[in-house]
This record gives C-alpha cells, sequence and structure tokens, in this order.
C-alpha cells in the first residue's frame, strides 16, 4: 500500500470536507432553517474515503439516510448538495429532495435513501450492468448496523453471490441501530459472521484508521473487478452526533463521544501518521483546512440566498414516460 | 507448590481470526459463537480438575454476552463449572484490553492462562503475562504458536498446571522471543516471527505480499509451518527448544543466492529471494537495513518506522513460558491422575494439590 503525497492530501480533503461540511450543518441545523431531517456522518469519514479513493467513473454507489459523506467522497458537488439540504431550485435534485434523498447519477452516486436497507438491491442492478455490460466497474452499497438486519440486505447478499457480482457489502457499523444497541440487536456479534453462510469473505477493519480501510477496500474492489465476486466488510466505526439532528442521545454514556473525538478521531490520527512519516507538512494540511473551510462557508452562504423551487417545480422529475 | 485457591485465566480475542487475510487469502473464519463453545468446554474441564475461579477478559463485540448467557443456562448434568469472573477493565476493543486483563490476572494470582487466537494474541498476552505459563489454542490465521487443540484437554492441561497436580518444571517450558527497540527503547517484541518492510503505513495490518520484504528474523522456524517463519523453516528449520534463531537478508528474485517457495499465509504460496542466512545468537542487537518502512511482528504490522528512527532486533531466551499440553497430559496419565482404583477418589478432581 503506497500512497503517493497527492493521494495523502486528496485523501485527507475528502475526509476533511465531510467533516466540517457536517460540523457547519450541526450548527445550522438548529437556527430551523433547514427543511426535514438530518443525520450527521461527522466521525464515520475514514470508511467513505477509504473506499470511494479507489472509485472512478465506472463505480456506483448506494448510500444511507447518513449520506452526506459518501456523496462528498464520490465527488457530488458541494455547493448543489447545501443547496438541496436547505430545499433549494440549485440543489442536486432541484431541491425537493433534502439530506435523505441527494443523488448525482453523473457522478455514480445512486442516492442516499430514507428506507433502511434500500441500497443493496440498487447496487445488484448495477453490479449487474457492469458485469453484463464488462465495463469493469463495481457497485458498493454503504448500509448501517440497523440496514444489515434487513431481508432487504439479505436477498441482496444473496443474488450477489449467486450472480458473482462486482458488488461490496459495506457494513457502517456505528453500534446503534438508531437508538438501539448493536449488542441486543444483531443475533451474530459479528456482522463478517454472515459473510461464510453467503459463500463470500467477510473481514472487519477498524474505521477510524483510513489506511486500514483504504487498503482492505482496495484489495475488496480489486477481487470484485477481476470477476472475483462480492465481498462484506464491517467497518467498526463511531459518530459523533445521534441518529438525527434533535436526538437527545440517552443511551448513549456520558462522555462517550468525548473520549471518541479525544482518542479515534480519524484525522487527528491521519494527521499524527503522517506527520510522524514526514511524508507531508503540517502547513500543506493546514492549508487543506482553510480552503475547506471557506469552502463549506461559501456554500451555506449560496444554499441561503438560493431561491427555492417554484410552484411549476412540483411537477417536474416526479413521472417518467417509457 | 501448594495453593489455596486454583485460579486459572482465559483471554479470548474476538477479532483473531477475522482480518484481510480472509479476503486476500483463503484463511479459515473463526466466528464468535465457536470462541463461546471453546470456552465453555474449557469451562467444564478446568471444573472437572478442581479450578475453583476463572477469570475471563471482557470484550465489547459479544463475547462477553454470549458467555454470560451461557453461565446463566442450567449446566449440563453432572457437570461443575468454577466460578468465572470477568476481569476488572473497560474494553475498548484494542490491544489495551488484552494487556491491561492480563495483568489483572497475574495480580490475582492465576496459575496458568489459556489463550484463544493466533500468534499475535499470544505476543500480547506474552508481554504483560510474566512467569505464569500459556495455554495457547489457535483460533488465528498463522498460528504457529499455538497449536490447534480442543479446547477440553486446554482446560485440563491449565487445570493441573494451576492447582500444582502437575508441577511447573514438569510441565512447561520457555520460549525464545525477538525484542524491538526503536531509539534504544524497547518497544515490543515478537513471538516467531520480525520482518521489515518498505510498506509505508500499517494498514490492515496483515502482511501477505512478499513483494519488497526486506529482513526476516526468527526465533524458531518449523518446516511446516504457516506464515512469514516457513521462508526460514524451508531453508534451516530451528526447534522452539534450539539456544538461537535465525536471520536472513530478503532480496528480490533476481538478485537471490536462493528462492524459496513458502506458504506465507493460508492459501499463499510464493517464490522469496533470500540473499544470506546468519545465524541469530541471544543478544546480538542487529540494526535494520532500511531507512523507511514497517516492522510486521508475528506476520502482523505493528510499527512505523521513519529515516530518524535507529530500530534494533535481538533474540532473547526469556519469553513467556509455555505448558506442553501433550507431556503435561502424559504426566497426569504417569500419576494416575484421572484414574480411579477401589474406593479412591479421581485425585485430578480434587481442589489445589
Amino acid at each position: 500500500m503506497q500512497l503517493s503525497k497527492a493521494d495523502l492530501l486528496k485523501a485527507y480533503r475528502m475526509m476533511k470536507t465531510i467533516r466540517e461540511f457536517e460540523e457547519r450543518l450541526h450548527v445550522e441545523f438548529a437556527t430551523g432553517e433547514i427543511p426535514g431531517f438530518v443525520h450527521l456522518y461527522a466521525g464515520e469519514e475514514a470508511s467513505a474515503a477509504g473506499f470511494c479513493m479507489h472509485l472512478d467513473g465506472r463505480d456506483r454507489i448506494a448510500s444511507t439516510h447518513r449520506g452526506h459523506g459518501h456523496s462528498i467522497a464520490k465527488g457530488c458537488d458541494v455547493h448543489a448538495m447545501m443547496a438541496e439540504i436547505y430545499g433549494k431550485k440549485a440543489g442536486l435534485c432541484g431541491g425537493k429532495g433534502g439530506s435523505m434523498h441527494i443523488a448525482d447519477l453523473d457522478k455514480g452516486m445512486l442516492g442516499a435513501n430514507g428506507i433502511v436497507g434500500g441500497g443493496p438491491p440498487l447496487i445488484c442492478g448495477a453490479g449487474l450492468a457492469a458485469k453484463m455490460l464488462k465495463t469493469g466497474g463495481v457497485a458498493i452499497a454503504f448500509v448501517g448496523d440497523g440496514g444489515f438486519n434487513q431481508g432487504t440486505t439479505a436477498e441482496s447478499l444473496n443474488l450477489a453471490s449467486v450472480w458473482r457480482l462486482p458488488c461490496l457489502f459495506v457494513v457502517e457499523n456505528n453500534g446503534y441501530a438508531e437508538s438501539t444497541s448493536s449488542k441486543w440487536a444483531v443475533s451474530c456479534d459479528d456482522f463478517t459472521d454472515r459473510a461464510s453462510a453467503y459463500n463470500m469473505p467477510g473481514i472487519s477493519v477498524d474505521g477510524h484508521d483510513f489506511f486500514a480501510v483504504y487498503e482492505a477496500a482496495g484489495e475488496a474492489i480489486k477481487r470484485a473487478r477481476s470477476g472475483g465476486g462480492p465481498s462484506l466488510i464491517e467497518v467498526k466505526i463511531n459518530r459523533y452526533y445521534g441518529h438525527f439532528e434533535g436526538d437527545a442521545q440517552t443511551y448513549r454514556g456520558p462522555d462517550e463521544v468525548k473520549k471518541l473525538r479525544e482518542t479515534k478521531d480519524c484525522l487527528m490520527l491521519f494527521r499524527k501518521r503522517v506527520e510522524g512519516a514526514t511524508l507531508i507538512d503540517a502547513a500543506d494540511m493546514n492549508k487543506v483546512d482553510t480552503e475547506v473551510l471557506a469552502l463549506i462557508d461559501d456554500s451555506v452562504k449560496k444554499a441561503k440566498a438560493a431561491p427555492k423551487p417554484t410552484a411549476a417545480d412540483l411537477l417536474t422529475d416526479v413521472y417518467v414516460s417509457y | 507448590m501448594a495453593r489455596s485457591v486454583a485460579r486459572v485465566g482465559i483471554v479470548a480475542n474476538p477479532a483473531a481470526g477475522r482480518d484481510i487475510r480472509r479476503l486476500v487469502a483463503q484463511a479459515s473464519v473463526f466466528p464468535i459463537a465457536e470462541k463461546r463453545n471453546m470456552i465453555t468446554r474449557a469451562l467444564s474441564a478446568l471444573g472437572a480438575v478442581g479450578v475453583n475461579e476463572v477469570l475471563i477478559m471482557p470484550d465489547g463485540a459479544g463475547l462477553t454476552h454470549r458467555i454470560v448467557r451461557a453461565l446463566r443456562a442450567p449446566l449440563p448434568e453432572g457437570q461443575v463449572w468454577p466460578e468465572v469472573r470477568f476481569v476488572d477493565i473497560e474494553p475498548g476493543d484494542t490491544a489495551a484490553d488484552t494487556l491491561d486483563a492480563v495483568r489483572l490476572m497475574v495480580d490475582d494470582g492465576v496459575g496458568a492462562i489459556i489463550v484463544l487466537g493466533g500468534d499475535g494474541t499470544n505476543r500480547l498476552v506474552a508481554r504483560a503475562a510474566g512467569e505464569v505459563p500459556l495455554v495457547s489454542l489457535s483460533t488465528g490465521t498463522n498460528n504457529v504458536f499455538p497449536s490447534v487443540r480442543e479446547a477440553t484437554i486446554a482446560g485440563l492441561v491449565a487445570g493441573l498446571v494451576a492447582s500444582g497436580k502437575v508441577t511447573r518444571a514438569e510441565a512447561c517450558f520457555r520460549n525464545k522471543v525477538l525484542r524491538l527497540s526503536v531509539n534504544g527503547v524497547p518497544r515490543d517484541l515478537a513471538l516467531v516471527d520480525l520482518c521489515s518492510s518498505p510498506e509505508l503505513f500499517i494498514g490492515s495490518r496483515a502482511l501477505w505480499r512478499a513483494d519488497g520484504l526486506d529482513q526476516l528474523f526468527v526465533s524458531f522456524a518449523e518446516a511446516d509451518a504457516i506464515g512469514l517463519s516457513s521462508i526460514a523453516g524451508l531453508v534451516r528449520p530451528i526447534s522452539r527448544r534450539a539456544p538461537f534463531g535465525l536471520w536472513l537478508d530478503l532480496c528480490p528474485l533476481e538478485r537471490a543466492s536462493r528462492v524459496i517457495r513458502a506458504p506465507i499465509a493460508p492459501g499463499i504460496i510464493v517464490d522469496v529471494g533470500v540473499e544470506t542466512v546468519t545465524t541469530l545468537t541471544p543478544g546480538a542487537q542487529v540494526p535494520l537495513r532500511l531507512k523507511r518502512g514497517v516492522v510486521a511482528l508475528d506476520g502482523e504490522r505493528e510499527v512505523e518506522f521513519a529515516p530518524t528512527d535507529q530500530v534494533l532486533v535481538s533474540l532473547a531466551e526469556d519469553g513467556p513460558f509455555s505448558v506442553d499440553i501433550e507431556r503435561t497430559m502424559i504426566v497426569a496419565a504417569q500419576h494416575g491422575l484421572f484414574v480411579r482404583t477401589g474406593g479412591s477418589e479421581i485425585s485430578a478432581a480434587s481442589g489445589a494439590a
């Protein structure tokens, strides 16, 4: 696993952009200006970045209700995402989808998804298309620990295995399905235990460590691209905020998040590693920090100032004639 | 040695046997449910040889939860399990759990520790176990240090040693160990093999590619081993008890004085170029050739080093003690510990000796 300086800076920028996007939304949502629900991905950045750093235009991903991180990592425009979340016409879906329905098919982002376990069936379709058209593409479903208990996921694992599809099923296990601890709701304790039942390899990685995720993702993607079939990867991870903004999180320990931020922050760990190995100067990453903050700030200002969809927009993009 | 209470520790690594080698090779999978079953079988055996108390490392991955449920269920007829106590650590599901738990077990006077894991897990236990002997059961990937044995037998021998019915002198042997220091400070150890590689990051830990492997140090080398030590084992086998180890400088195939086809991971058999082979004597300090890279300990990348670091490797003879499972059971048989004659009791089943 050798990463160039440019690769390392790209990964850092990707994770930092996700973090600042979410931190800013946490503040802005409290003002009441943002319609609907938002589910923040802060704390989980190394997972989205570790996988999406390997992807290109051939590849497709399907996300969850917690989809901002995957969207940014797959290349969705930050300004258009922010406008979408604010419900503005300039948004990726014309402002009519909001946080949970951000999609950009041109970027291979098949959508955040309000349906828990809704992503896996989609990537079976994308994987089948890639296989039949011989594009060399792969399809990845990011699923939460709650979503991984859904029947849709079970059916998709089976289908992907039977058809030997170039698919990856990534369980981002942050320990809670909404507010229910996975310790109480997951029969097998460890999701990788389920992989062998579907005749595919399953591994666990530390989701706080970008390099661990990146390497595991690279091997699974290489396997899928070369016709080896699907894989299941459990990313053990933590979220910094509640299930949704406004969640009182009474189910978490008093200092749980504080401790996570102090000891397992993927950005902090990344910086420590690359600086320790004298691969990137702190100044280079500080410059990224400044640029990312400016980008997010600008995206919020423009989103707030942008016009809403008009009444005439209500019936556009709703029905398709075949 | 008489003990009033026979106490045994159990360390089961919930993460062992599920790393990236399931993806890049065909390494076997050890589900948590099977680890739970192994622990319950060991508990049955420990109870059968009169162990009073068992200390178990708690975890956050679900193994503790499974054991608690097993403890609440009715015991199989005729079985007596020891008291079970989870040692008082807050599991963070990292390597630190193992170190902390083993230290507490040693402080509490366990007479043996049963380890469920691979070479990596045993390496961690060895760092904190001091003089307490290990009964090592394989549930990992590269398993050279632990053996593939039935957990019931592991429970019996751990109990026999902890209760003093078979003495340490009869049952145990001491392992060699490879020590790693960085800038003059002891950093870590390896039980079987230590390898340097130009990879820049620890990443997903396992080392399964032969490309770029630079130097390999082994405390022992078995010709039938799996993992990096097999490279040395196929050049010059060295037993666990031999008073020396081996050090190989590796190189690209085209520059190699000999090429070894070695099983460096389950299902992965590759050609490795060997430049030189040198006997590694205890106490000699060998600096690494590479200026930047990672050091893998027992097959797992653990230490990243930069050009500013001075990294030294040495072999020592004061490694952890292991219980020789076969020998312990032979001694028990010779002493008739499991035999009842006339009205006598089964002496293996009595309390501490």
